[in-house]
């Protein structure tokens, strides 16, 4: 293999390039979330520091770093300083076969798919070793948690990779966005981006799957013995993750860059697209940890192993006859959706119903007071009698 | 100030050390408060003289609540009594020691949710080496309220297997809830 | 639960707090936990003890008010409630009939805005942020009506024995005609968003029962006790105030679960307004304050009065020598209570089920140690 000084030159421009694109996109995602959950919560959200607080993220990032960075006096230093590196580097190389447009690629390879899955996994032994070098307590149940989560999730997430690619026929996301030029996957098979956002939400441990940082738990899992410029490395890549899920879910679902304007747009135009695209998927994301509370570890196993692992298994199965039979693609949809609709059906059954019941029936059965008439020497000329005409508004 | 404290007019009062030195108060004499049970209360004092029988010692009331003063060796059978006869006091409400310096009375306000009754047990204990036997087997609420007598009033409860201190740290030394505890010169720890 | 040692294993000693952001203050419980299962759980209280009781036997009866204040430092106006009621009972004075709907009313305000606190609280503590959002915007309509009646905003000081300290300002009536209608909206849109939310059901149906005779063995009450369906309330059994001639409803609760405990006070948020509009309407003009107010040395005796805090049963047991000063003044503090009921919830738990229960409890520590 020659390498020219062109090649490398080149290559460390992107880089440089990708680097760049990949914090700010991070770093955009900080401020998103911030204002949008502000916006969810009926208040401003930050608003001062530069227009519309957009440098709030800087001064953040200021802060975090001018902060004193103290490590535990027991812990396995050397580990614990590599931790959050062996978290951030697999967040951030990813990003080397994500094409942002059709050319718009530090290194397309026609294995992308697969080097995703590979290299995303890593940022587990991250999470575990953060957990267990800080020897603390809270940190090492945060470690487990995140090792227990993050492997369950992984199957239902790779498997989901695995459909999209027997569709397309190719593990290039170059070829995974072509084969979308006219039907994008999401409209093929709507099961897949469900579980993929399901457990792409546990892999980035968003709510309702942050349970391995649960703050009012374990108050930060993995991190609760970092500060200042490591905790910000943790920071970081938890956002650049969350910016992968959505990319990933726009190249793989949405259509990428193709999806619904054809191959014609300008390359400016395609990359806005895929964009909007992703951020749409954050945005979902970020409206998700507005509203939900936190599961617990054996409802986030049971979600994954009773549930998403079968559904993606049957997703698998129906995607392969599919695709042996030649059935045209609106089959696959209709039989995703009918795999969509068991689990909506019992769950509904199993937990929203009887506790909907149960509040109308405790609004119902309260003990009844009723008001004495009120002993009324002095002050009946001017008030009602004690029975009340509010008594109907009472109950929810 | 259009409103009026109710201490306006009483520039006399002072501290507790000040009147024991002067045993001459100033404003009104102590009146001793005629205790009196309505009709609700009459009805729950009978149930309570039936079901101590001789173990109370005299009884009194106020408004709906009766007493009873027992023995404090007598107590936990009178509580006993109280919860499984036909009060049904299910409930420990509220338990507390009294330092009347000659005398440590503890105090016990039983309720019962089933007939939605009061009433109060008393048992004075010598102020010196206070000790009487526990409730905590009858109630669970037993435990914690002894813990912070024991704290505060050094009462000694005999079948409360957990005496750790519980409102104070460990360590600490005396028994603030007791008048003979000087409150303002402690010293800072 | 475990089917069994299989492995080797030594059960772990988690410390959780004093601080610890699920604790609400500065509460310590010292987890067993054998993976993620809490074998057994030891709570520490007293860090925050402050000898209130012993302080109030060296101050007035009008300063032991202010100290009511701080015990309870979310239902301030409740405790202040309970304790001149106490007083009035030992003084033998009766409030004039509007100081007592003011009161009524500014303590069922109070009851909302704990728990209103509670219900975003708790949302937090099993990691929802919205809600407590929309429910401190609420209380801060509640707030901003205290500051308004009594000048502050948490430590009012405004109950007097045989009264209030001064009278509501003129628009009293129409700013809480317009509040209630703000707050009522405002626990709606909360108890939507929250009550049964499927990952909500999940956290909270099922965790933490307490069936109801163990509840009443160790002294629960409020709506901790009322979730296990014993329907006991202070105001309902041993009416006080101006209770009797109010029509309302005391919802109690079936499972003694999380939910019921959480699910109630949203309910009772709602009896809270109702409440509140019937005494607007009932509102009579007069004094307000006792006309043989100046007592302040009580005759000597004893009594025990109790009332309905937000927490459960306020019990003030109040004992005078006849001199001015309380001879003895004991709480009898609902969250000191409803903590004896963790231990018993919580054991075969899971560690974050722990957090859910000590919130469904809604403990203040402040008043927990007193």
């Amino acid at each position: 293999m020659n390498v020219t000084l062109s090649d490398a030159v080149d290559l460390g421009i992107r880089l440089f390039a990708l680097f760049n694109v990949v914090a700010l996109g991070a770093v955009s995602l900080v401020w998103l979330e911030r204002r949008f959950l502000g916006r969810l919560q009926g208040r401003p959200g930050p608003n001062r520091v530069g227009p519309f607080g957009l440098l709030q993220p800087i001064a953040d990032a200021i802060k975090l770093m001018s902060k004193e960075d103290v490590a535990p006096g027991s812990s396995q230093r050397l580990i614990f300083y590599a931790a959050p590196i062996l978290v951030f580097v697999p967040a951030f190389v990813v990003w080397l076969t994500f094409p942002l447009a059709r050319d718009l690629v530090v290194r397309n390879m026609e294995m992308g798919l697969f080097f995703f899955v590979a290299i995303s996994t890593l940022s587990i032994v991250g999470l575990v070793l953060a957990g267990w070098s800080s020897n603390s307590k809270y940190a090492i149940l945060g470690g487990f948690r995140a090792a227990a989560q993050l492997v369950s999730y992984e199957i239902p997430i790779i498997t989901m990779i695995l459909v999209v690619a027997m569709l397309s026929g190719s593990l290039d996301f170059v070829s995974v966005v072509d084969a979308q030029s006219r039907v994008p996957f999401i409209l093929v098979v709507p099961l897949g981006l469900v579980i993929f956002l399901i457990a792409g939400l546990a892999e980035v441990g968003r709510t309702p799957f942050d349970i391995y940082f649960a703050e009012s738990e374990v108050v930060g899992g993995p991190f609760v013995e970092y500060s200042g410029a490591h905790w910000a490395i943790f920071f970081l890549a938890e956002y650049v993750n969350t910016f992968v899920l959505g990319i990933l879910g726009a190249l793989l679902f949405l259509g990428g860059w193709r999806w619904p304007f054809g191959e014609n747009l300008p390359q400016l135009a395609s990359v806005a697209l895929l964009m909007g695209k992703a951020y749409f998927i954050v945005l979902v994301i970020f409206w998700i940890r507005g509203t939900y509370p936190r599961m617990r570890i054996d409802q986030l196993m049971e979600v994954a192993w009773k549930w998403l692992i079968p559904l993606s298994f049957a997703l698998f199965l129906v995607t392969a006859f599919q695709l042996k039979f030649e059935w045209p693609w609106w089959i696959l949809t209709i039989m995703s959706l009918a795999i969509l609709a068991v689990p909506v059906l019992v769950q509904s059954q199993k937990q929203r119903n009887p506790a909907l019941a149960l509040a109308a029936r405790y609004a119902a059965n309260a003990v009844v007071v009723e008001a004495k008439p009120r002993p009324s020497p002095a002050a009946a000329e001017d008030t009602p009698p004690a029975t009340s005409e509010t008594a109907e508004g009472t109950s929810a | 100030m259009t409103e009026q404290d109710p201490l306006a007019g009483q520039p006399e009062a002072k501290g507790p050390e000040a009147s024991a030195e002067k045993p001459v108060r100033h404003g009104p004499p102590i009146v001793v408060a005629e205790e009196q049970l309505n009709e609700r209360g009459e009805q729950t004092a009978e149930q309570l003289a039936r079901t101590l029988g001789a173990l109370a010692l005299d009884a009194a009331g106020r408004d709906d609540t009766p007493w009873a003063r027992v023995d404090a060796s007598q107590l936990h059978r009178a509580a006993e009594k109280c919860r499984d006869g036909e009060m049904g006091m299910d409930m420990l409400n509220l338990m507390l020691a009294v330092d009347w310096v000659d005398r440590i009375q503890m105090i016990y306000v039983l309720y019962s949710t089933t007939n939605n009754r009061k009433a109060i047990l008393k048992a004075d204990l010598p102020a010196e080496a206070p000790k009487i036997s526990s409730v905590t087997d009858l109630w669970e609420a037993g435990s914690w309220y002894e813990r912070e007598a024991h704290d505060l009033f050094g009462v000694e409860f005999p079948g409360n297997s957990d005496m750790s201190p519980l409102l104070l740290y460990e360590g600490f030394e005396g028994h603030p809830g007791l008048k003979s505890y000087p409150l303002n010169d402690y010293e800072e720890w | 639960m475990s089917t069994g040692p299989q492995f080797d294993s030594v059960d772990m000693m988690l410390n959780m707090g004093p601080q610890h952001p699920a604790t609400h203050g500065v509460f310590r419980m010292v987890l067993t936990v054998d993976g993620e299962r809490v074998v057994d759980v030891t709570p520490h209280i007293g860090y925050l003890h402050r000898g209130t009781e012993r302080l109030a036997e060296v101050e007035s009866y009008g300063q032991v008010i202010t100290l009511f204040d701080r015990v309870d430092y979310i239902s301030n106006l409740n405790n202040e409630l309970a304790f001149v009621r106490a007083g009035e009972k030992i003084m033998e004075v009766d409030a004039p009939e509007r100081a007592q709907y003011i009161r009524v009313i500014l303590a069922e305000l109070n009851r909302v805005a704990s728990h209103l606190l509670f219900i975003g609280t708790y949302a937090i503590d099993l990691g929802a942020m919205t809600p407590v959002m929309y429910c401190f915007r609420e209380r801060e309509r509640i707030e901003n009506l205290f500051e308004h009646v009594t000048g502050a905003r948490m430590m009012h000081n405004y109950m007097r024995i045989g009264g209030v300290k001064s009278d509501v300002p003129d628009d009293f009536v129409p700013w809480v005609h317009r509040l209630i209608g703000d707050v009522r909206k405002g626990v709606e849109e909360t108890d939507k968003l929250l009550s049964t939310n499927e990952v909500f059901l999940g956290r909270t149906r099922g965790v933490g029962i307490i069936d109801g005779p163990m509840a009443v063995s160790c002294g629960l009450s409020g709506p901790s006790l009322r979730g296990s369906g014993i329907a006991y309330d202070v105001r309902k059994d041993d009416p006080y105030e101006i209770y009797p001639y109010l029509n309302y409803k005391v919802p109690v609760g079936e499972n003694g679960d999380c939910w019921d405990r959480y699910y109630l006070r949203v309910l009772e948020c709602y009896e809270s307004l109702s409440m509140i509009e019937q005494c607007l309407n009932q509102l009579p003009d007069g004094p307000i304050m006792a006309a043989g107010r100046r007592i302040a040395r009580p005759p000597a005796g004893e009594v025990f009065s109790h009332s309905e805090n937000p927490r459960g049963d306020l019990g003030v047991y109040l004992i005078s020598d006849g001199s001015d000063k309380p001879y003895r003044v004991k709480i009898r503090p609902p969250s000191f209570c409803n903590l004896i009921g963790l231990r018993p919830m919580t054991i075969g738990s899971y560690i974050a089920d722990a957090v859910a229960i000590l919130g469904s409890l809604d403990i203040v520590l402040g008043e927990v140690d007193r």
